[in-house]
């Protein structure tokens, strides 16, 4: 497991700090002027003591990444419009299918390549698709032909369990940089309940649609 | 203002109906699953849009709707790694493999890795 540094531990820090002003209702006091003094240095302890042990968990890649006017633009562009109306669409079409007097659906599990290097993009895309309906990530695997003949051992292949904001420790994560992810190419593998193909590329089209393309302006 | 706020409601209640119709009607576990996540999306987050507007135009309490806004949140991060580790774990440890799919990329590939 990789260590945490310094910046690791503190964005994730100012993460826990900002929930827990949001939570006991300090943030309204700070802008009035009248903050309570005992609650602050109470969340300062414990947002210090939670980044401590779980930095390491969080982030693997550049803290700050995000700090970025037109990153931050396009997080949010993707947050507020591009992913809700994936949303709303899946939903809707889920809905139908689950109230149609005939139940339509053609269930598989189909291999998505994906062109993501960022650990975080790759989080991000595999939660998109699982958050969806009709659409879960099962799986996402390195590429297992390339990787065999990179090293000429088949205990190369392990299959790379996918994760959640960064849960997921790549063994052969680098300190820094943010296109150490990946050797070869990544595959998701995803249960579809209305497969319309089992290409990979076309798979990928559909699946994904624009959400890959934004989510790579993002963290690229 | 109130007539958007019932609509956010009914909209939501919709959509959970449909996905517990749907929970109740397909055939295996993956399926069902689709069905839920229906209701943990559009039928939470249309309660909780609905609940910061009522709190924020006649309650008049902000920070209500500020911990209605971290509970939006935190369904969203926390519900794709739930499902998941739900879908990946009932993969694996099936007594059966699954017969409802149609094609099953994943199943052949573990398969050639094991060999």
């Amino acid at each position: 497991m990789k260590k945490a540094n310094a910046s690791s531990v503190i964005s994730t820090f100012i993460v826990t700090f900002i929930f827990w002003m949001l939570i006991t209702g300090q943030l309204s006091a700070v802008f009035r002027g009248q903050p309570s003094v005992e609650v602050l240095i109470a969340g300062v302890i414990v947002c210090l003591l939670t980044s401590l042990f779980s930095a390491k968990f969080f982030i693997h890649e550049k803290a700050f990444w995000l700090l970025n006017p037109a990153r931050l633009g396009s997080f949010l562009l993707y947050c507020c419009v591009i992913f809700p109306i994936e949303l709303i669409k899946a939903n809707v079409d889920v809905a139908i299918k689950a109230l149609s007097p005939k139940l339509n659906i053609h269930p598989g599990i189909v291999k998505v390549p994906s062109e993501l290097k960022s650990e975080y993009g790759q989080a991000m895309l595999a939660n998109s698709i699982t958050l969806t309906p009709g659409t879960i990530t099962l799986d996402l695997a390195e590429d297992l032909e390339e990787e065999a003949a990179a090293t000429n051992t088949a205990a190369a292949t392990t299959v790379k369990e996918t994760a959640a904001a960064g849960s997921g420790v790549t063994p052969a994560a680098g300190t820094d940089g943010l296109s150490k992810a990946a050797s070869g190419r990544l595959y998701y593998y995803i249960h579809w309940l209305d497969m319309k193909t089992t290409d990979h590329a076309e798979a990928g089209e559909q699946i994904k649609g624009t959400m890959e393309k934004h989510i790579r302006r993002i963290w690229e | 203002m109130r007539i958007v706020i019932d609509v956010l409601i009914i909209i939501s209640l919709f959509f959970a109906f449909a996905g517990t119709v749907g929970l109740l009607r397909m055939p295996d576990f993956f399926c069902r699953m689709h069905s839920s996540t229906n209701i943990a999306t559009l039928g939470i987050l249309g309660v909780v849009i609905a609940g910061i507007l009522y709190a924020l135009i006649y309650l008049g309490d902000g920070s209500m709707a500020v911990k209605l806004g971290i509970i939006g949140l935190f369904n969203i991060l926390a519900n794709p790694i739930a499902s998941h580790a739900l879908a990946n774990g009932a993969y694996k440890h099936a007594k059966k493999p699954i017969e409802t799919v149609e094609a099953d990329q994943y199943g052949e590939d573990l398969v050639e890795k094991n060999e």
